[in-house]
């Protein structure tokens, strides 16, 4: 074993300290509970592009951990994907197929489709057969028109007009199924988004605090964060404010810092070698 | 018993009005039985910026030295600090690296954009999911009793001394309900000329 | 295994000289020539983009990318070994991002690409490449123009302004007579389309010239459009 802390970015994951957990496990102590995004994820198609929408609670367990917590992730100018399930497989794979989407953009000089973004996703979910808990709604515009998928942690996907995913996505669906027509306006598909997601928020309770919207067109992307705060919190009228001096001091260090504002410029030494 | 409560510690950062403020507990023990009183949870990462480190203990300690083998190598290679929401972003990677065999941590960050003296906070879980807010950020063995102290002692633009207070008093008040942190307390207070340590007298038991 | 015991080709003569990286250095100066020019709110790079036939389809390969938002590549040299490294820089743009979620530096970025020139000059089973790149950049933080020079021996400069491949000393020569500090993007252009103008045989068209520029909005190659234009303001 090499010594601990030199390490090399290599790439990819490290399974160094599975045996160990695995042992501590087997001791009884429990494993502890990661970032949920609870969740009502929607998407549908409306007559010229997609909308998105996202609630944006997270949840650790049944705390709510982030009250304000944004779900629709950017993955190219054209194409946005709304992620539930655990919170970091959903900020880190969309991070990664974004990343590639870029470098397939340039070097194909072409806007890239959504077909390409969702077979990325879906080979790369499939790789991890499920171990990646990320169930997406993705959207976008390409040369070939609105398309909106849904994928599955294991690597499923399918194409439909409209979707829900997450703990919210039964409520979200009912109000789906009695209003969703084929060719709905901008302004209906909105305000219906609007009502799916406070139909997760307001009855699922791993869902809350806003509505986020995101509107793709063939050339234009709104970003609407938040596009509605469905539950406002009373304005507080007291303080708790504590008096100066209130906590007891025992020690006390006071270290002066400069605030430097250093310019970037590297120095760049240029090695002569011919 | 979970593994996060095996040695105990609560860890909280808040925003105030140009300074931001990150405290933790100094506890360490195994399970049950103290083992020690001035354990450090709370590293330097920079001169405007911490991270604070809840967890295992052995897993604090090689995160911490991880991290600072990743950020000095950063300093070398580009010349220049490291920006808080940068740091988050190493952070991030380094623990989700080890999505399948993670390291028992739950860091925080509290800091000052070294070039808009910006107040920045984010917590990540153990798998290196990031949550920056506008207030508070707390993460240990009493989230739940951090929680309620900060949602009704919190309020905005609080300055330096009232940050302290607010700190202060959240996190003492909420490690009395919790039987594996407390045993003494540090705040750090970051403002944009000097940073300020204080240890807190608390209870000892 | 058999990589193992095979030895480079860049192996020092007697006299301490690394003569393949000099005969890299030669197809470089054969190559057709590239021009960059640092001004005050931004850079250009330019480059003759000259077709040995006037059947080639001259709108379908590129001579100016994109490596980033905010950084752009040209070289003068041997065209398919500057895009394995066109390829790579983009890569390594992203990896520094994946990790930092912040653009690469574009000194950052000029220092990863000549490592990997450099390995080229001491790996087995390979050869230098056999160009010299031009990199433009404006850092997201600082907002200051970058323009960097990279060659096949790994080595690489920060210039105001330079000229590279076939004719390079005349553009350069050109070049520090008509270079001034306050320089400002759209008279760089100019001055980058006179250097190319210098040593350029026959006529001079939107089509066998490529331009990029790089400013605060990020990096973008000029359309021919845009080109013809700056062409017609000139004569």
């Amino acid at each position: 074993m090499a010594a601990t802390c030199v390490e090399f970015a290599t790439g990819g994951f490290s399974f160094e300290n599975c045996r160990r957990n695995a042992i501590l496990e087997e001791k009884g102590l429990k494993p502890p509970k990661v970032y949920k995004t609870g969740t009502t994820i929607v998407g549908i198609v409306f007559s010229d592009g997609i909308i998105l929408g996202a609630d944006t609670r997270a949840t650790e367990d049944t705390i709510v951990a982030d009250k304000n917590c944004s779900k629709i992730h950017y993955l190219a100018p054209n194409i946005y994907c709304c992620g539930a399930g655990t919170a970091a497989d959903t900020e880190k794979t969309t991070q990664i197929i974004s990343s590639q989407l870029e470098l397939h953009r340039l070097n194909t000089d072409r806007t890239v489709r959504v077909c390409t973004a969702n077979r990325l996703l879906k080979q790369m979910l499939f790789r991890y057969q499920g171990h990646i808990g990320a169930a997406l709604v993705l959207g976008g515009v390409d040369s070939t028109g609105p398309h909106l998928y849904s994928i599955w942690p294991h690597g499923s996907t399918d194409v439909l007009p409209y979707v829900t995913m997450g703990s919210g996505s039964l409520a979200a669906m009912s109000v789906f199924e009695s209003r969703y027509t084929p060719g709905i306006s901008r302004e209906d598909g909105m305000k219906l988004v609007r009502d799916a997601i406070a139909a997760g928020i307001f009855n699922d309770l791993g869902s809350g605090s806003n509505i986020d919207l995101c509107v793709i067109t063939k050339d234009k992307v709104d970003y609407l964060r938040p596009y509605d705060e469905a539950n406002k919190k009373g304005v507080r009228q007291g303080k708790y404010a504590y008096k100066k001096g209130t906590s007891c001091v025992l020690t006390e260090t006071v270290r002066k810092v400069e605030f430097v504002v250093e310019s970037t410029q590297v120095k760049v030494e240029a090695m002569d070698t011919v | 018993m979970s593994i996060m409560a095996y040695n105990g510690a609560a860890i909280v950062a808040m925003k105030g009005k140009e300074c931001v403020a990150i405290a933790s507990d100094r506890r360490f023990g195994i399970q049950a039985q103290t083992v020690g009183m001035d354990f450090q949870k709370i590293f330097e990462m920079g001169p405007h910026l911490y991270i604070g480190l809840p967890g295992l203990a052995t897993d604090v300690q090689t995160v911490a030295q991880r991290l600072k083998f990743r950020l000095n190598l950063y300093e070398l290679k580009e010349n220049r600090q490291i920006r808080p929401k940068t740091l988050m972003s190493v952070v991030a990677n380094l623990l989700y690296e080890r999505r399948f065999g993670p390291y028992f941590v739950e860091p925080v960050i509290a800091g000052l954009d070294n070039k808009t003296a910006e107040p920045y906070i984010a917590a990540l879980d153990l798998i290196g999911c990031p949550m920056a807010t506008d207030d508070f950020v707390v993460s240990g063995t009493c989230t739940e009793q951090l929680y309620g102290m900060c949602e009704s002692l919190w309020q905005p633009d609080m300055d330096a001394d009232a940050l302290f207070e607010c700190i202060s008093q959240s996190l003492m008040n909420a490690v009395d309900r919790d039987a594996v942190s407390g045993w003494g307390a540090v705040v750090t207070l970051i403002e944009k000329d000097k940073v300020t340590t204080r240890t807190l007298k608390a209870r000892m038991d | 295994m058999s990589e193992r015991y095979s030895f480079s080709l860049t192996t020092f003569s007697p006299s301490g000289k690394l003569v393949q990286i000099e005969y890299a250095l030669a197809a470089v100066g054969a190559g057709s020539p590239s021009v960059g020019i640092k001004a005050c709110n931004g850079v250009v790079l330019a480059t003759e983009k000259k077709h040995k036939s006037v059947l080639f389809d001259e709108n379908s390969i590129h001579k100016v990318d994109m490596v980033t938002k905010n950084i752009g590549m040209t070289y003068s040299g041997i065209g398919p070994d500057y895009r394995v490294l066109l390829r790579s820089a983009r890569k390594l743009a992203q990896q520094y991002y994946l990790m930092y979620e912040e653009q690469i530096p574009t000194a950052q970025l000029v220092q990863r690409v000549a490592n990997v020139m450099q390995e080229y000059t001491q790996q087995g089973g390979v050869r230098p490449f056999g160009v010299s790149l031009l990199m433009a950049g404006w850092d997201e933080d600082g907002g200051h123009p970058f323009l960097y020079q990279c060659d096949p021996s790994g080595a690489y400069f920060a210039w105001k302004a330079t000229a590279l491949g076939k004719n390079f000393v005349n553009g350069k020569t050109f070049l520090e007579k008509r270079y001034s500090d306050d320089l400002e993007l759209e008279d760089a252009v100019h001055t980058a389309i006179l250097t190319l103008k210098e040593s350029f045989e026959g006529q001079m068209t939107e089509h066998n010239i490529e331009i990029g520029i790089c400013n605060q909005d990020g990096f973008r190659r000029l359309s021919p459009a845009e080109v013809k234009d700056y062409l017609a303001s000139i004569v």
